[in-house]
């Protein structure tokens, strides 16, 4: 497989499951505008262990997982008080909160602060593609669960949801949880596949860009981040290989006026997203119907 | 202590344009309750406008004419004028692609949030049109301003940095003016608060609420110009700096109030300068997110805000 | 003396200093179907968002079976047996049909095992069959898969009634269930209502149409002004003079009259 091909494999790979950390929370009608807070953690600490400290290492196996898993303690430690907002304020809290964790790690020396670390351990792109693989399988079963009718029931009308017994403030706490938890796991993958990290590499573009495809591909079913992260990967690079061909920097970089033109085009057009769960009906009763009519 | 003063003085300075584009966001929050993303892409319109016609960024034969009409030293009115036309155009459009859209089928918690995914989407249109055609590295101006500076009991005030500052204050006071005791005024804050009755009451929303955009994008086109003139290095990405900082003043202040804004884009302003000189530049991201995260938590109404903007709306 | 699934007693509560409920006492018999009517404001959809706890009460207490649920908070009270219908429809738009049926369930199906149950993957399971048997047992069989948004208003009313149905309550509050609907849903909805009954469900409904409360109720209370003016039989309502003042004069047509346009119950909605 050619060295370009792979390339563009990490990097949808790492685009989904970006996708799906955010997509738990956004079914559940959260919002996070913050995504990258918990991806530059994972990336952090399960290098740090990685790396080793002190002369005393983790083997990849055990130090993904860790991280990840404290990570996601953190979260859903944080997610208690911020997700007592609302709205508005839900998205500033969880852009606050990503900025935070960017501002504690420029200054904790013992990770490179500002200047990043570097990342022993390589993990290849089949491991990065495989991880990627997993976690929408993972994702698609839990939308599959009564915990994903819960999620979906408190996005469309929270109040009722209640009245039948869905317990809703733990449903979006673990919805944020599991989803930062994604996230952290592909920071995770990010740092050990490039060996290098920098809380530039996770800024709050990140975060924007994670939450706009996302909506992209539409939050009511986990068809969504796929396309989304599709969309993400591929269109731009359209545009990046028309650029190589003509060199201007005009079209490298409207690979992203694009983008942001698309977002503005969605939102009016189909809101929804690209994938919608009548969609998604359609086809598949299509399919069963189909199937009958040939027994 | 004379230090201390000084760095205050300094704060308040920066202070004095983060009110403008707090005031912004306030007014479009209040009124039409939504977290307006594309306030940091109007402000680096206008910073980055000023900055090319001030050093030659629209080619050889836009510069000359301006070269021309205005003098070398003058090119900064150019950029002004220039500025302020890009943004009120980028306003009415940007209020064509978002809140007419608000209007929900199921009212469900992501569809609120429309209007603020597509002010994300221009944010980053207007960042990478002009790094496409500009870059993003640091664009750098002689501004004919920044040197000129006095003195009162040996701490320094920057003339230009005075006078933004003193702009600032007048601009927002007569807009809050203007919301009070004008019928304009009484149209806009009858929009906050009762969409549906102003309507009823021959309100023409559909006419004003471009105004609004408008005045929003005029604050934020003042705010970049003065930024420019002061601080001479701007780039594409410095409304998501300068701009979001605002937003964490707007929210001290509390969500949809004018005074508010003031005194929350003072005291933000204040607070970055005094953690870059006590604490060291980079605490600034702790110090200024950390406090929003707190004010969002434990008070989110702020100091004057009404408990009503903003809940489960975007 | 049949036992009360439903006991009120002295319910009472104010918004910002107007008092919306005084005092209203009365009990629903176990396994018996009752109505709750009252001209517009009189305060009965308030009634059910007091009884299912989307407002907390000032004063007074509600016995379901027996069990002080007045303090319980509102997500418990659907474990309880308390379950109801709204009456503007609020099903999940974004759902289909057997999905929100299944919300439905959800009270009785929260182990942690229940919750992690891969139910959209395995389609035949226990679950799913029982919603899509309480769909059809209300005479909406081609609908299943279908997102809700999409559906007619009285499909979608009907699906919300299946709803409360599936959470197998012991008391079962239907607002205005029949507003809306023409002549066959009414009579497909009565058939619906009578098994339910003849299951041990108790009823309590709040409606206008007075041929659909004689042809289902046993007993009616009146509410006007959040009080309670009367406590008996369909028979005997139209007779009662508090009553005929009541609705005399108002935008209501007595009770006496049998073809009723829905009208806009109370605007206290949830």
């Amino acid at each position: 497989m050619s060295g370009e091909l792979e390339g563009l494999l990490v990097i949808l790979s790492l685009n989904t499951i970006y996708a799906y950390g955010v997509f738990l929370a956004a079914t559940s009608g959260q919002l996070n505008l913050g995504a990258a807070g918990f991806v530059t953690l994972g990336a952090y600490a399960s290098a740090y262990f990685t790396n080793g400290f002190d002369g005393f290492g983790f083997s990849l196996a055990l130090g993904i997982p860790i991280a990840v898993i404290i990570v996601g303690i953190l979260a859903f430690l944080v997610s208690f008080p911020i997700l007592r907002t609302r709205g508005v304020y839900m998205v500033l809290a969880t852009y606050a909160l990503a900025e935070v964790v960017a501002g504690v790690i420029i200054n904790t020396e013992a990770v490179g602060g500002a200047a990043g670390m570097p990342v022993d351990i390589f993990v290849p792109y089949y491991f990065v593609v495989a991880s990627a693989v997993l976690v929408s399988l993972i994702c698609f079963y839990l939308m599959s669960t009564r915990f994903g009718l819960a999620m979906r029931s408190i996005h469309d009308d929270e109040n009722v949801a209640i009245l039948f017994g869905v317990n809703a403030r733990m449903v979006r706490v673990w919805a944020f949880t599991l989803g930062a938890i994604i996230l952290a796991f592909g920071g995770a993958l990010y740092g050990h596949h490039y060996s290098y990290i920098e809380t530039q590499s996770f800024n709050v573009l990140l975060s924007i860009y994670i939450l706009l495809y996302v909506l992209l591909g539409g939050t009511q079913t986990a068809w969504g981040p796929i396309v989304g992260a599709l969309f993400f990967t591929f269109v731009p690079e359209l545009f990046r290989f028309l650029g190589g061909v003509t060199g201007e920097r005009w079209i490298e970089e409207g690979r992203f006026v694009a983008f942001g033109l698309l977002i503005v085009l969605v939102m009016v057009f189909r809101p929804e997203g690209v994938i919608t769960r009548t969609m998604v009906e359609k086809v598949f009763s299509r399919k069963s119907r189909e199937q009958e009519a040939a027994e | 202590m004379n230090i201390f003063l000084q760095q205050v003085v300094n704060g308040l300075m920066l202070g004095g344009l983060y009110v403008m584009v707090a005031v912004a966001f306030t007014l479009i929050v209040g009124m039409l309750n939504f977290l307006n993303f594309t306030i940091p892409a109007l402000f680096m319109l206008a910073a980055v406008m000023t900055w090319a016609a001030m050093a030659g960024g629209f080619g050889g034969g836009v510069d000359d004419v301006i070269v021309a009409v205005l003098g070398a030293d003058n090119r900064w009115i150019a950029g002004a004028i220039i500025a302020v036309v890009v943004v009120t155009l980028a306003s009415l459009v940007i209020e064509r692609f978002t809140y007419r859209y608000t209007k929900t089928k199921y009212g469900d918690a992501t569809e609120h949030a429309l209007p603020l995914v597509s002010s994300l989407g221009f944010l980053i249109f207007f960042e990478h049109l002009v790094i496409s055609i500009w870059g993003s590295d640091a664009l750098t101006v002689e501004s004919p301003f920044v040197h000129a500076s006095f003195y009162i009991s040996s701490i320094q005030f920057s003339v230009p940095q005075t006078i933004s500052l003193g702009l600032s204050l007048i601009i927002v006071f007569l807009l809050s003016f203007m919301l009070q005791k004008t019928k304009l005024g009484r149209a806009l804050r009858s929009i906050a608060e009762k969409p549906d009755t102003a309507m009823l009451m021959g309100i023409d929303v559909g006419k004003i609420v471009p105004i609004v955009y408008v005045i929003a994008g005029l604050l934020c086109a003042i705010a970049g110009i003065l930024f420019t003139l002061n601080y001479t290095i701007v780039d594409a990405y410095v409304g998501d700096r300068v701009a979001t900082i605002a937003i964490a003043g707007m929210v001290l202040g509390g969500l949809g109030n004018v005074w508010g804004a003031i005194l929350g884009g003072l005291l933000i302003g204040l607070l970055e300068v005094l953690s870059i000189y006590f604490l060291g530049a980079s605490t600034v991201k702790i110090s200024i997110w950390g406090l929003l995260l707190l004010v969002l938590i434990i008070r989110p109404t702020g100091l004057f805000g009404h408990t009503s903007i903003g809940k489960g709306k975007f | 003396m049949s036992k009360s699934a439903l006991t009120i007693t002295g319910l009472s509560k104010s918004f910002g200093g107007l008092e919306v409920i005084d005092n209203v006492s009365f009990k629903v018999p176990k396994g018996s179907k009752m109505a709750l009517i009252g001209p517009n404001g009189a305060g009965k959809t308030t009634v059910f968002n007091l009884l299912t706890g989307v407002y907390p009460i000032d004063s007074g207490t509600i016995e379901l079976d027996g069990v002080d649920i007045t303090h319980i908070p509102a997500r418990h009270r659907i474990t309880k047996g308390l379950s109801r219908s709204f009456q503007n429809i609020r099903l999940m738009p974004h759902l289909s049909a057997i999905e929100n049926v299944m919300l439905g369930q959800h009270s009785r199906a929260r182990s942690l095992l229940h919750q992690l149950f891969p139910l959209g993957l395995l389609p035949r399971n226990r679950w799913a069959a029982q919603a899509r048997r309480a769909l059809n047992d209300a005479g909406l069989t081609e609908y299943p898969g279908q997102i809700v948004a999409d559906l007619p208003y009285g499909i979608q009313k009907r699906i919300e009634i299946v709803r409360a149905i599936v959470s197998e309550p012991s008391v079962l509050l239907l607002d205005e269930p029949a507003a809306g609907l023409n002549e066959a849903e009414t009579e497909d909805l009565l058939i619906l209502l009578r098994k339910v009954s003849a299951q041990g469900v108790s009823i309590l409904v709040v409606e206008h149409d007075m041929n659909f409360v004689r042809n289902l109720c046993d007993n009616v209370v009146v509410l006007n002004f959040g009080r309670k003016i009367f406590d008996g039989t369909p028979d005997q309502v139209h007779l009662d003079p508090d009553v005929r003042e009541a609705f005399l004069g108002s935008d209501q047509d007595e009770p006496v009259a049998s073809d009723q346009a829905p009208v806009q119950g109370d605007s206290n909605v949830t």
